[in-house]
């Protein structure tokens, strides 16, 4: 750490360096990180744009992709733009460029030659000094030179022979970077892993499954299953620097909806889980969806925050989950202290004494089919969500939605999927949920067919910013709920918003399939 | 086995096959959609907003399938008319039939996901993969290649093969042949290096088939049976609880509507009006009737119409004359809209899964 800070003030002549400080404080002149700061808040404390003045927003830039994503589709921007010293760099699957974050100009664009995985979606890049990391849909994590787009490195993560892919946004902690991975097609077992900055070494890696004879072992019939079990890794992950515990959800276990070969909890899928940043050691789980068999990956944000819980301080720390279940864990011990649904969820027959849903087994997949709320997309999803430490308000663009799972493979040992759900109904609705007791505070349901949702960001300004499944970019009173202004897209908004200030300009940077729109308040 | 060996066990795994070498193969042509009718229809619905090529191109599915891919789609907001939907699920079954093998971009699984490079099964070398596996395999393996039965001793319990690196690692029998070379039982007593290389060949079209068939998108992915319902209670339902009779009629509008969709689409179909149904006798089938709007300004006459448009801030419409109307949403502009599916959407919350299967064991009996 020391030579690294050494590093930082013999190179600080360089113009796009990233001093670490600002990976936890709230970001204001910088974006960087895919959350913006270690807590996963999205939370700008910028009020140059706010609930009074946001109707004058006005365009400033649009940057449209170029030629690279070519193919019949255009590709779609998911990833958060990360910012820094007035550079703004973002993916796509294969892709990264850099542009001006004051002009959106585009600066370089750096082609990964892939051979093969799901191009989805990519949630992007992670800084660390003048170095990028980013992930690729076959499994390799690329280390580039911020400068030029130059490739420093590339590690294989994972085996795309076994349908693995990656497409997380790596996170920078001290000398790691933190790689999570995906793809639930073969019954394979979830890790995360921590690289060396420099030489892409690999440092640790944590495994979703417990150790053999292990009282959490029990939660799977046989060794064989759990080896085979999935959860993998590919949402963000947080960061508390007091505690040194990274914070990361785990997606559904393997095979996905065919579940008989696997009864039991299936830990550590589905999981909160913290572990120890320097040595990849566990140090607590919290388990959203107990024996999922709805492909309810619980890897929605673990957002951080500092709050009160009956006139105490407490770290906390809070999930929207897929299965449409809210909660607040003391984020010291992993210990529940809130649990709530912020949609639909007709899945659950109450809840266990650690706080967690104890599935209906009505309501696991069947032969005929069972009626399921939420459907497979979830009550929530990658989209990030945003904690307002201002309103005490977490915001969620939610669906209540649902559709019918069917048990397709009826045979003595399905594995993979063998089974899927068919059909739905969907409608979005923002949520804003009250932290300490998981109720909601206003809901603002959007006009027209659910999805696709979109990410939220809050301001001190007291603004919500977030996508309509019109494709318009709204900005709501984040009190209240009330729609302030929007601007219409064009293409469904695809990625988070972020906010920075640069020359006393406050920016509101946006993805829309595939180009970034850059929306700037000017004037004192 | 203790947890960290087989972490090493998966590490050595990932660290031997994923040695750092530059993937020297050039940037794939990124997969491109065939001309056809319905082309610039599925490029609107599916890629402005949430796709990349990958996500289609390349990949291949029944009609059934593709039905069930565009009705989540909808589910999850995909905008097009139910015409379009018609003409979405047209286009991808003609144009993207379920894959047999040879050239293709993108890994065989669900959405691409696979190497570029995934070997790509010959059905027919399958089928002739499956009698050297009968012949050879099958009793220590088991039927489909998961594993022998636990009813066999430890010792010729065989693996999974479904779950086995040589299989997952293979391309075109390269690395089973390398595997049998070194000698394994089988059945026949034979020496395995004495299969040849067709033969290996065809049994390598038959694992990797065993494995595609455990995918989302793999062969399995059909309805078994849905009929499990009282139709009498389902009857009952109808005109009682559900109160489906106050719209729809046995003997009008629903006459005969278990001869045009069979069990599992009739099942999605009742639940969710609005989705892609594909009928018996594989014609498309798509529900039309429009959400409608009134809208009254303040102080002014009500207009009524088909909703075109309508978001927190603007609403427009178009009338029975055929005029569009157009507004700026305001706190004396009155909106109201009017789902004529808004019945079904309300019994989501009540159906109980016994009411969903009677109402089909119902439905099914009216033809």
């Amino acid at each position: 750490m020391r030579t690294t800070l050494f590093l930082f003030l013999v190179v600080s002549s360089w113009a796009q360096t990233l001093d670490p400080a600002k990976l936890s404080a709230p970001p204001t002149d910088t974006w960087p990180s895919f959350n913006g700061d270690y807590s996963g808040r999205r939370f700008s404390p910028l009020t140059k744009v706010n609930a009074n003045n946001v109707s004058s927003l006005s365009l400033g830039w649009v940057y449209r992709m170029t030629a690279q994503s070519a193919g019949p589709f255009p590709g779609s921007i998911k990833s958060t733009p990360v910012v820094v010293d007035g550079v703004m760099f973002f993916t796509i699957p294969d892709h990264v460029w850099a542009i001006d974050a004051r002009t959106g100009r585009e600066l370089w664009h750096f082609a990964w030659p892939s051979r093969g995985g799901i191009h989805i979606g990519n949630r992007g890049v992670a800084v660390h000094g003048k170095w990028l990391y980013f992930e690729t849909p076959d499994c390799n994590l690329v280390s580039l030179n911020m400068k030029d787009g130059k490739e420093r490195w590339h590690k294989q993560i994972c085996d795309p022979d076994l349908l693995y892919f990656a497409s997380a946004a790596p996170l920078v902690v001290g000398n790691h970077v933190i790689a999570g991975v995906s793809g639930d097609d073969l019954d394979v077992p979830g890790y995360i892993q921590s690289h060396d900055p420099e030489t892409g070494a690999m440092q640790w890696r944590w495994y979703a499954y417990p150790e053999v004879g292990s009282p959490e072992a029990k939660s799977w019939p046989t060794v064989e299953a759990m080896l085979h079990g999935g959860g993998m890794t590919w949402g963000s992950t947080t960061f508390d620097p007091e505690l040194n515990l990274i914070y990361f959800g785990t997606g559904n276990p393997q095979p996905v909806i065919a579940h008989k070969g696997r009864m039991g909890d299936n830990l550590f899928t589905e999981c909160i889980v913290a572990v120890n940043a320097d040595t990849g050691k566990r140090a607590w789980y919290f388990q959203s969806s107990p024996h999922d068999t709805h492909d309810w990956d619980a890897n929605q944000t673990p957002v951080l925050i500092d709050g009160t819980i009956n006139g105490q301080p407490r770290k906390l720390l809070a999930q929207a989950a897929r299965n449409g279940y809210f909660f607040v864990l003391d984020r010291v011990t992993g210990k529940n202290i809130v649990t709530s649904t912020f949609a639909k969820a007709n899945w659950a027959k109450g809840l266990d004494q650690k706080g967690q849903p104890i599935p209906d087994p009505a309501k696991y997949p069947q032969i005929d089919g069972a009626l399921v709320s939420p459907n497979q997309a979830g009550a929530a999803n990658w989209p990030p969500p945003s904690f307002s430490p201002a309103t005490g308000l977490f915001y969620v663009n939610a669906s209540n939605a649902y559709s019918v799972y069917y048990i397709y493979d009826d045979t003595e040992k399905p594995e993979g999927w063998g089974g899927n759900d068919r059909g739905g109904w969907s409608e979005t609705v923002m949520q804003a949920i009250d932290y300490q007791t998981g109720k909601i505070r206003w809901s603002h349901k959007w006009e027209g067919p659910g999805g696709p949702r979109s990410g939220v960001l809050s301001t001190a300004g007291n603004v919500v910013f977030a996508g309509d499944p019109q494709n318009n970019f709204v900005a709501l009173n984040a009190t209240t709920g009330q729609p302030l202004w929007r601007a219409n897209l064009g293409a469904g908004m695809s990625n988070g918003p972020i906010s920075y200030q640069l020359d006393g300009i406050q920016y509101v940077v946006v993805g829309a399939g595939d180009t970034l729109y850059g929306f700037a308040m000017h004037g004192k | 086995m203790n947890r960290w060996l087989v972490g090493a066990l998966w590490a050595e795994l990932i660290a031997g096959t994923l040695a750092a070498q530059r993937p020297p193969a050039p940037a794939a042509m990124k997969p491109t959609l065939p001309d056809g009718p319905g082309r610039q229809v599925v490029q609107q619905a599916c890629g402005s907003t949430c796709h990349g090529a990958e996500i289609v191109a390349g990949k291949g599915y029944s009609r059934d399938n593709w039905a069930t891919v565009v009705n989540s789609m909808i589910a999850r907001g995909a905008k097009a008319s139910g015409t379009e939907f018609g003409e979405i699920v047209d286009y991808l079954t003609k144009n993207l039939p379920p894959r047999t093998g040879k050239a293709g971009a993108g890994g065989v699984g669900f959405i691409g996901s696979g190497p570029d490079d995934a070997h790509l099964v010959d059905g027919e070398a399958a089928e002739r993969g499956k009698s050297v596996y009968v012949a050879e395999c099958i009793t220590c393996h088991g039927n489909r290649g998961r594993g022998g039965p636990d009813s066999l001793p430890p010792p010729q319990r065989g693996s999974d093969l479904v779950r086995s690196l040589v299989v997952l690692k293979d391309r075109y029998g390269a690395t089973i042949a390398e595997f049998l070379k070194k000698g394994h039982p089988l059945q026949s007593g034979k020496p395995s290096a004495s299969l040849d290389g067709p033969q290996v060949l065809d049994l390598a079209h038959f694992l990797h088939l065993k494995v595609n068939d455990t995918l989302r998108s793999g062969p399995f992915s059909e309805v078994i049976n849905v009929l499990t319902g009282d139709a009498k209670a389902g009857s009952e339902y109808f005109s009682g609880a559900g109160g489906c009779n106050k719209c729809h009629s046995t003997t009008g509008d629903l006459a005969g509507v278990g001869k045009k969709y069979d069990p599992p689409a009739l099942q999605q179909k009742f639940l969710f009006p609005k989705s892609f149904s594909v009928g018996r006798g594989g014609r498309g089938v798509t529900s039309t009737k429009p959400v409608t709007l009134k809208v009254t300004p303040a102080g002014g006459k009500t207009v009524a119409g088909v909703l075109l448009y309508l978001d927190d801030f603007n609403v427009s419409l178009r009338d029975d004359a055929g005029e569009y109307h157009t507004w700026t949403r305001s706190s004396g502009l009155k909106v109201e809209k009017s789902d004529p599916y808004q019945a079904h959407i309300d019994l989501l919350d009540k159906y109980t899964d016994k009411n969903m299967h009677d109402i089909v064991a119902y439905l099914e009996t009216l033809k």
